[in-house]
């Protein structure tokens, strides 16, 4: 004997109030659906336009992971800042110093990890992530990198 | 009288049983892919508790270690981006992939005539997928060989293996039912079936997406399709087949409505599949797109309406099952989850909502809700009621396992708040302009929260093992019928 136990239903139909509930929501949704259709869509997050300079910011900033922690929109994740405002100089306080003795190259050189004020060899090490090769970016991709972050609000 | 065996003529001796190398009993795949899954459990909430310290104190806890290999250096690297990779990899590959692909290989064959048609596929997918899972979750931590997106970082030969071990098990289970000429299965079958289909399509599409270099943001757009459609799709349609399953077993008590349950298949299967489209945001996606998918995650409301109220008005007459520890309870969490998840996530399809959490962790907390509430507590009810029948032990309603659900209901119900509203906080922190000092030290709460969270639910995976542990080392043998085995009793499913 094999064992096949079926499951049983009381009832084989559909209750007439779930069909009413179903097509309620459906018509609202179509209504909903109807005059919601004017719009558009943004830039899908974290992918920056190409940049002026004709190197692909997106391309670098996807490549070296930035959007892992400062977000799909740079706009910062949990503990790690946001990358917009960079135009406006350094938000971080640990940043501050290195902001106003190198105001226009700021962020080049803590991206690069060339801070002499940083006494902490992790956090010298540079962007992203504090880490070595492969992952750590050239001066002109750091160039690029900064222009396109200097255009966000 | 002894018999010296060294007397014996080679006829005299018993005939030798051979095993064969893929093992082919009935039940071999379930009992495989669930253990497997329990053992996940841990890992995926393990590395889920690195995964929230990592937010915390990042600088602190990233490093990376260079190896020299013949072709160069190698780098494993422990970061924030590695580690959440590591997380939703284990969580949903390994612990609800393996819980899922159980419950199917469990369920099938006691709604289906017969036993599973070719056992020993699916045996060796439950081989195939957790040796391919292993080896992926070693090269996420080595990201010069792991692949681009979020739950496709294994690279090609990994998901060759993976994509293979999901043949195999849909050729069983389709085998099966075309085995049985049944014309009208359960409904369980009707939402394994369109999940394992998915399941295989979309891992394929996902795999083979890279080989057609996309630009980048094709490909974003494909990535965040597959991991919308990995949940509706997939992971809830397994959840939901299974939670068919296992209540009127528990109960013993009929569903209360075949007619509803195929109302809600229906609805599922078609908003499930339309519901992913709301994740194409970009210029280059009509709005008109983007807002049927808007649509259809706002009207995944009514399917979770219906199953939740076909479920629990089954349950009635047996009110008394939901006090006590087992299958019952985990089952009535779940269906908890399930109803909050989708209102979340129709909250989330509305336009001012989505604008005021973009780019932060509302999205996450919601998918954590899915997956860590509603789905694992799907699984674990299954656990409950499958483990004594696999191990044919003797156990059932045990502390351990009340101690299962309250620490996995709090720590996800916990860590999914916390993401939730932390996303609205930070959301709510950004459309005033706040500094990004402001927005971290605000977020840390709700970071150390989600930690407490993760903690529980690490906990609870570490009990659910240690409850099947206790009961195969422990618990008298019990006979419950295996399928394709004589029943030993009547009601012995």
């Amino acid at each position: 004997m094999t064992v096949h136990t079926p499951i049983e239903s009381r009832t084989r139909g559909v209750p007439r109030w779930a069909v009413g509930l179903t097509s309620g929501m459906f018509l609202v949704a179509a209504v909903f659906f109807a005059t919601n259709l004017a719009g558009a869509n943004p830039r899908i997050g974290g992918t920056p336009a190409p940049s002026a300079g004709g190197r692909n910011a997106a391309a670098i900033i996807k490549a070296a992971g930035c959007q892992a922690c400062h977000g799909p929109d740079l706009a910062g994740l949990a503990a790690f800042p946001s990358l917009h405002g960079v135009k406006n100089g350094p938000a971080s306080a640990n940043l501050k110093q290195l902001g106003s003795t190198n105001p226009t190259d700021w962020a080049n050189i803590w991206i690069a990890g060339l801070d002499p004020s940083v006494s902490d060899p992790a956090l010298r090490r540079g962007m992203p992530a504090f880490g070595g090769p492969p992952f750590n970016l050239t001066a002109d991709e750091i160039a690029t990198v900064v222009a396109y972050l200097k255009t966000l609000p | 009288m002894a018999v010296n065996p060294k007397k014996l003529r080679p006829y005299d001796q018993p005939p030798k049983v051979r095993r064969p190398i893929i093992p082919n009993e009935p039940d071999n795949a379930a009992t495989a892919y669930l253990v497997a899954a329990l053992v996940w459990f841990m890992i995926a909430t393990g590395i889920g508790v690195l995964w929230t310290a990592m937010q915390l104190f990042p600088s602190q806890l990233t490093f990376s270690l260079a190896m020299p290999t013949f072709s160069g250096t190698l780098k494993f690297e422990l970061s924030p981006a590695t580690v959440s990779s590591g997380f939703w990899n284990s969580l949903v590959y390994g612990w609800l992939g393996n819980a899922g692909l159980g419950a199917i290989f469990f369920i099938t064959p006691r709604l289906l005539p017969g036993r599973l048609v070719k056992e020993n596929f699916a045996s060796v997918s439950a081989g195939l997928w957790n040796v391919g899972l292993l080896a992926g979750l070693a090269v996420v931590y080595m990201p010069q060989l792991a692949a681009s997106g979020a739950l496709t970082e294994f690279p090609l030969p990994i998901d060759g293996v993976l994509l293979l071990a999901l043949l195999l098990a849909n050729a069983s289970f389709w085998l099966t039912l075309l085995a049985s000429r049944d014309r009208l299965p359960y409904v369980s079958i009707w939402y394994f079936g369109v999940a394992l289909a998915a399941f295989l399509g979309l891992y394929g599409l996902a795999s083979l997406a890279p080989l057609i270099n996309l630009p980048a943001t094709g490909a974003a757009l494909t990535n965040a399709f597959y991991g919308r459609a990995l949940e509706t799709l997939v992971v809830n349609g397994i959840a939901l087949g299974t939670l068919y399953y296992v209540i009127p077993r528990a109960t013993a008590n009929p569903l209360y409505s075949r007619g509803l349950a195929m109302l809600g298949w229906l609805l599922w299967l078609g908003l499930s599949t339309f519901a992913p489209l709301a994740t194409l945001v970009d210029t280059s996606v009509p709005f008109a797109v983007t807002q049927l998918g808007n649509v259809a995650t706002f009207l995944l409301v009514v399917p979770a309406f219906l199953v939740a109220t076909n479920l629990l008005v089954t349950v009635s007459g047996r009110w008394s099952l939901i006090l006590s520890p087992g299958t019952i309870p985990f089952a009535m969490v779940a269906l908890t989850f399930l109803v909050t998840t989708a209102l979340l996530e129709a909250i989330g399809a509305l336009g001012s909502v989505r604008t005021l959490v973009s780019g932060t962790q509302w999205g996450v907390g919601v998918r954590l809700f899915a997956f860590l509430g509603m789905a694992s507590l799907a699984f674990l009810a299954l656990a409950d009621h499958a483990f004594p029948r696999l191990l044919r032990r003797d156990w059932g309603g045990t502390l351990l396992a009340e101690a299962t659900q309250w620490a996995v209901f709090a720590g996800a119900a916990l860590a999914g708040l916390a993401l939730i509203s932390g996303g609205i906080a930070h959301g709510s922190l950004l459309a005033q302009g706040a500094a990004a000092e402001q927005i971290g030290r605000t977020l840390f709460w709700f970071r150390l929260a989600l930690g407490g969270g993760m903690g529980l639910a690490a906990l609870g995976a570490l009990i659910a093992t240690l409850n099947v542990f206790l009961m195969y080392t422990t618990a008298r043998r019990a006979d419950y019928a295996v399928v394709g085995e004589a029943a030993p009793a009547a009601a012995a499913h």
